[in-house]
């Protein structure tokens, strides 16, 4: 019974992981941009989530609408910023940058949003439930459907259709795809408009779990970053299995040695793959 | 051949080194000519000292042209040798001191092992990653302070022979941090000149040149790396001293944004750069301070907004200048 | 008329030139930004509160009060360049301390420049070691105090032979634990540990943890979690999800009241301690304790808890000792306060160990009503 609550437990953790770090492997993959205010990204959409709901009165699923709007204008704007140094392919640059928004993000919404924590009222995230002796909830069963979901649709949008081959063509070789007529400029702002939408929606389902504060976020960025370099950069499937086994991981080493430690773990095994195959962390 | 090679014509050593001298003394009486207060000197100990910090990300960055998210591991290396050995073991300044040297040379070296096929961002998470087992490592090893850290860390030793220099305050412990800082200059200084960072430099910038002349960029990278790691490291071996307290917030943020933004402000390769960003961002926090808020909007911002509109930093934006004042006749000095 | 107005005027300018007498200066360095914004601006509005009260008795030595407010941004770098500033600015004490690696940062700065540095609620053991602060003085529990009466509830009262520890991993929650695990030993406690779980102060998912402790089937679990503002209401909602049955006995304060105002009824059933509340027995029979209360709701539209308390206990305890000893000198206030009483906050006698820690008198309670923070005190023994 233990094993099969910690294996739910474990697929719980996992989706949300997935969830909020496909908008991350997708623009590190495509356009080699380390975004390091995604974890400040998560919180803003939380807030915005709370925002929608607690004080403009909308439902939820409206709320969640508002909130990828919101953050996918935001990403407009940053990348908009960021476009020369990103056609240079200035990737140090690009980088400290984002650390930068991220350190402005924060303080702008404790400044905006108050320091007080918040809940987001979904009656879903309290709905449990019972199956047998195992326990869950319709928001878990939501996170879990969802990233499948998303999941799915986004790879068989690179997959099959054209705009798919557009974008990985660019992710191969940028120049290359000017030459063929390939607006990069274009690319790239529609897949960091997809960074901030996904995370933004990755934050609308999961944070409901627990109360949201304008100074978290810093946890996100570390399991993102886990989760990606273990699945491959840039690979979307790896992701998906990446972001669910690290969920187990965390479960099972948590059940059966010490949860505090996990964080120690997991970035030990990453730095031993490193070392073993620091290739490895090539894109694709 | 570039320009790289050449050092400044005309001044010579000896001039440059009698500047250097006044400069230093200068320095020494600053504090007492800004006040003399307890402040003014803890003020300007704190500035020396980020400043060191800030030198050996600049380093690997202006060098190498690789962002190191890692450094506050060496910063908190030397805090946490000074503290353990001083503490624990009553060892003097110089043991500390030259164990913190070894123990940055050693974990930058199986680092930059780690990272030698790595390159930009990659290179940068690899470090970060580095970072973050580090901190989890100080927090939980209680063996070495733990979540809580170290604290009555007596007052720096560093005995000469027939005296012993003790650094018990903020007074005394300027002149240390002052040479200490000028240490640094003038290994930067000399280093910009040495066969090790003109090769750094030629890789970075010319990767073919530098392969032609038979330079291997791979053990150009390690040796950079490696010797940046001591000198932020001896930052933090200050920094103990200076705090009394040493804990596992030596791995925060907080300082790789400050190093980070110090480097980035006035410009790459700008020898007295990361000083005057340390001094503004310090000035800044402790004497302008708009609350925690607004200060991390400030922060963040400068950061984002100086990479984005002026890469090159304030010098950049400085030569610009100059070059638009003068007209095409003039020729434009040194 | 002209020369009268100017005779009153110069008059008055002259009763007031003593006044002008330089102000003390009361300094608080709290978080007042991140995560522990709003307790460590609630801790600072309670300093504010009965230093008005007190100027409105007359000041202190016939000098006024002032308060100094800064924000350590729970990072100790910063709390570093506080204190500076503090001792530039000339303070005359200086009242910190929500978390501990920032009062540990601080203390050797403080202690340098001869400030008296009292410590409102930072709980760790080392900030009363003498070795960064000779003159150190804390306000809020230590663990070592904490430990002997929730050991003692749980193993006397609750009679629980089988417990379960959810421990934060720190030194905080660690040294908690360890404490009440030597508290058992004293009690002859018969019964047994089944199982420890811990998590990071940052965790708000703990459904791994909850899930062994549900399995171990303890009768009480002792919980050690710091995080009021996230963590812990979390962790209370989820223990219900998960249906544990088992008692959740929290550690000493951690009960906080955004933990109420987020978690609300899922807290029904918790058996906790505290330090101080201004409605239950002894505090509500305590006239300061009364005045505070009052004056408190009235400024700030709500009750003081734990944190406010803490904060204007550090104020009057202060206070009192300046005035008896007719001295702002660090080591003349100090031993005032370290091993001696002080009559007359709102904890009523406050009691001092020699090494500088207040003496807590416990409320041991039972959450009835979460939503609205209604305890219900239960007998001690």
């Amino acid at each position: 019974m233990n094993i099969a609550q910690q294996i739910v437990n474990g697929l719980v953790l996992g989706s949300g992981y997935a969830c909020v770090a496909l908008g991350w492997t997708i623009l590190l993959g495509v356009a080699r941009l380390v975004n390091f205010a995604h974890g400040q990204l998560y919180m803003l959409g939380a807030f915005v989530t709370w925002y929608a709901m607690v004080k403009a009165g909308l439902p939820y699923p409206v709320a969640i609408l508002a909130a990828i709007i919101a953050l996918g204008i935001l990403g407009v704007l940053l990348q908009t910023a960021m476009m020369r140094l990103v056609m240079t392919q200035n990737l140090t640059s690009l980088m400290i940058v984002t650390l930068g928004f991220g350190y402005v993000l924060q303080g702008g919404s404790a400044l905006i949003f108050g320091g007080n924590p918040q809940t987001l009222p979904v009656t879903l995230a309290r709905a449990k439930v019972d199956l047998g002796s195992l326990w869950f909830t319709w928001q878990d069963v939501l996170v879990f459907a969802a990233t499948l979901l998303l999941y799915g649709a986004v790879w068989l949008f690179t997959r099959k259709t054209r705009y798919g081959s557009v974008i990985r063509a660019v992710a191969e070789d940028p120049k290359l795809a000017e030459l063929f007529g390939i607006n990069a400029r274009i690319v790239y702002l529609l897949v960091f408009i997809f960074e901030c939408a996904a995370v933004a929606l990755g934050a609308a389902l999961v944070a409901p779990r627990s109360p949201i504060l304008t100074s978290m976020g810093f946890n996100e960025v570390i399991m993102t970053f886990v989760v990606v370099v273990l699945g491959g950069i840039g690979s979307i499937t790896g992701a998906l299995l990446a972001g669910l086994g690290l969920g187990l991981f965390i479960a099972f080493f948590g059940a059966f040695v010490a949860q505090a430690y996990t964080t120690a773990a997991a970035f030990a095994l990453l730095l031993i793959l490193l070392v073993i195959r620091p290739a490895g962390l090539a894109t694709k | 051949m570039t320009a790289i090679g050449q050092g400044r014509p005309a001044s010579g050593p000896a001039l440059r080194a009698t500047v250097f001298v006044v400069l230093a003394v200068i320095g020494l009486f600053l504090p007492r000519l800004l006040g003399g207060t307890s402040v003014a000197y803890s003020t300007l100990t704190t500035i020396a000292i980020f400043a060191v910090m800030c030198y050996g990300i600049d380093i690997v960055l202006s060098y190498l042209g690789e962002v190191s998210l890692g450094h506050t591991l060496f910063w908190a290396i030397g805090g946490y040798t000074a503290a353990n050995l001083s503490v624990k073991y009553g060892l003097n300044g110089w043991s500390t001191a030259l164990a913190t040297i070894a123990l940055c040379v050693v974990a930058a070296g199986f680092l930059g092992a780690v990272t030698l096929r790595t390159r930009e961002f990659v290179f940068s998470l690899v470090t970060y990653a580095a970072a973050v087992v580090g901190y989890e490592i100080a927090f939980n090893w209680d063996a070495i302070g733990g979540s809580d850290g170290i604290v009555g860390i007596s007052a720096l030793k560093l005995p000469f022979g027939v005296a012993t220099f003790s650094g018990a305050t903020q007074e005394d412990l300027w002149p240390v941090a002052l040479a200490l800082l000028l240490l640094t200059l003038i290994f930067i200084a000399r280093f910009r000149r040495s066969r090790l960072g003109t090769a750094a430099l030629m890789v970075q910038m010319n990767p073919a040149l530098a392969a032609s002349l038979g330079i291997d960029p791979r053990k150009i990278r390690l040796a950079v790396f490696v010797l940046s790691a001591p000198i932020t490291g001896l930052a933090g071996w200050l920094y103990a001293y200076q705090r009394a307290y040493v804990g596992p917030d030596m791995f925060e943020t907080y300082f790789l944004v400050l190093m980070l933004t110090s480097v980035v402000l006035v410009g790459r390769r700008v020898l007295v750069g990361p000083l005057i960003g340390t001094a503004l961002l310090i000035a800044q926090q402790n004497l302008f301070s708009l609350g925690g808020d607004w200060n991390k909007i400030i922060l963040g911002a400068v950061l984002a907004l100086v990479l984005i509109f002026w890469p090159a930093g304030l010098i950049g934006l400085f030569r610009n200048f100059r070059k638009a004042k003068l007209s095409p006749q003039e020729k434009p000095q040194e | 008329m002209m020369r009268t107005i100017q005779l009153a005027v110069v008059a008055l300018l002259a009763l007031g030139a003593p006044a002008m007498a330089q102000d003390i200066k009361v300094g608080t360095i709290f978080p007042l930004s991140g995560g522990a914004g709003p307790d460590g601006q609630t801790v600072t509005n309670a300093v504010k509160l009965m230093v008005d009260e007190i100027n409105a008795k007359g000041g202190l030595l016939g000098r006024k009060l002032v308060v100094v407010s800064k924000d350590d941004e729970s990072t100790p770098a910063v709390g570093v360049s506080r204190a500076n500033e503090m001792i530039a600015e000339k303070a005359d004490v200086v009242i910190e301390g929500w978390n501990s690696p920032v009062t540990l940062a601080m203390q050797p700065i403080l202690a340098r420049a001869g400030v008296l540095d009292i410590t409102a609620v930072s709980k760790s053991d080392l900030i009363l070691s003498g070795e960064s602060n000779p003159y150190a003085i804390r306000i809020n529990s230590s663990n070592g105090f904490d430990a002997e009466v929730i050991a003692k509830y749980v193993v006397n009262t609750l009679k629980a032979k089988k417990i379960a520890f959810l421990t934060q991993n720190d030194v905080y929650g660690n040294g908690f634990q360890s404490a009440v695990e030597a508290e058992f030993k004293k009690l002859n406690f018969s019964g047994q540990i089944v199982t420890t779980e811990k998590f990071a102060f940052k965790d708000t998912d703990f459904r791994v943890q909850l899930t062994n402790l549900k399995t171990a089937n303890p009768d009480a679990i002792i919980v050690t979690n710091s995080s009021n503002s996230s963590g812990l209401p979390a962790m209370v909602e989820q223990y219900r999800q998960a249906d544990i049955k088992s008692t959740f006995v929290g550690a000493v304060g951690i009960m906080l009241t955004t933990v109420f105002k987020v978690a609300g009824d899922a807290n029904n059933g918790i058996i906790s301690a505290d330090i101080y509340f201004w409605d239950l027995p002894p505090f509500n029979g305590i006239a300061e304790s009364n005045a505070f209360a009052a004056a408190f709701k009235k400024a700030y539209g709500a009750d003081p808890d734990k944190s406010a308390a803490l904060g204007a206990a550090a104020v009057q305890v202060w206070a009192s000792a300046v005035q008896a000893t007719k001295s702002l000198d660090r080591k003349t206030v100090a031993d005032a306060i370290r091993g001696k009483t002080i009559k007359g906050t709102v904890f009523g006698d406050a009691t001092f160990l020699p090494n500088g820690q207040l003496q807590p008198r416990y409320v041991v309670f039972k959450v009835v009503d979460g939503k609205n923070a209604k305890l219900e005190a239960l007998p001690q023994n």
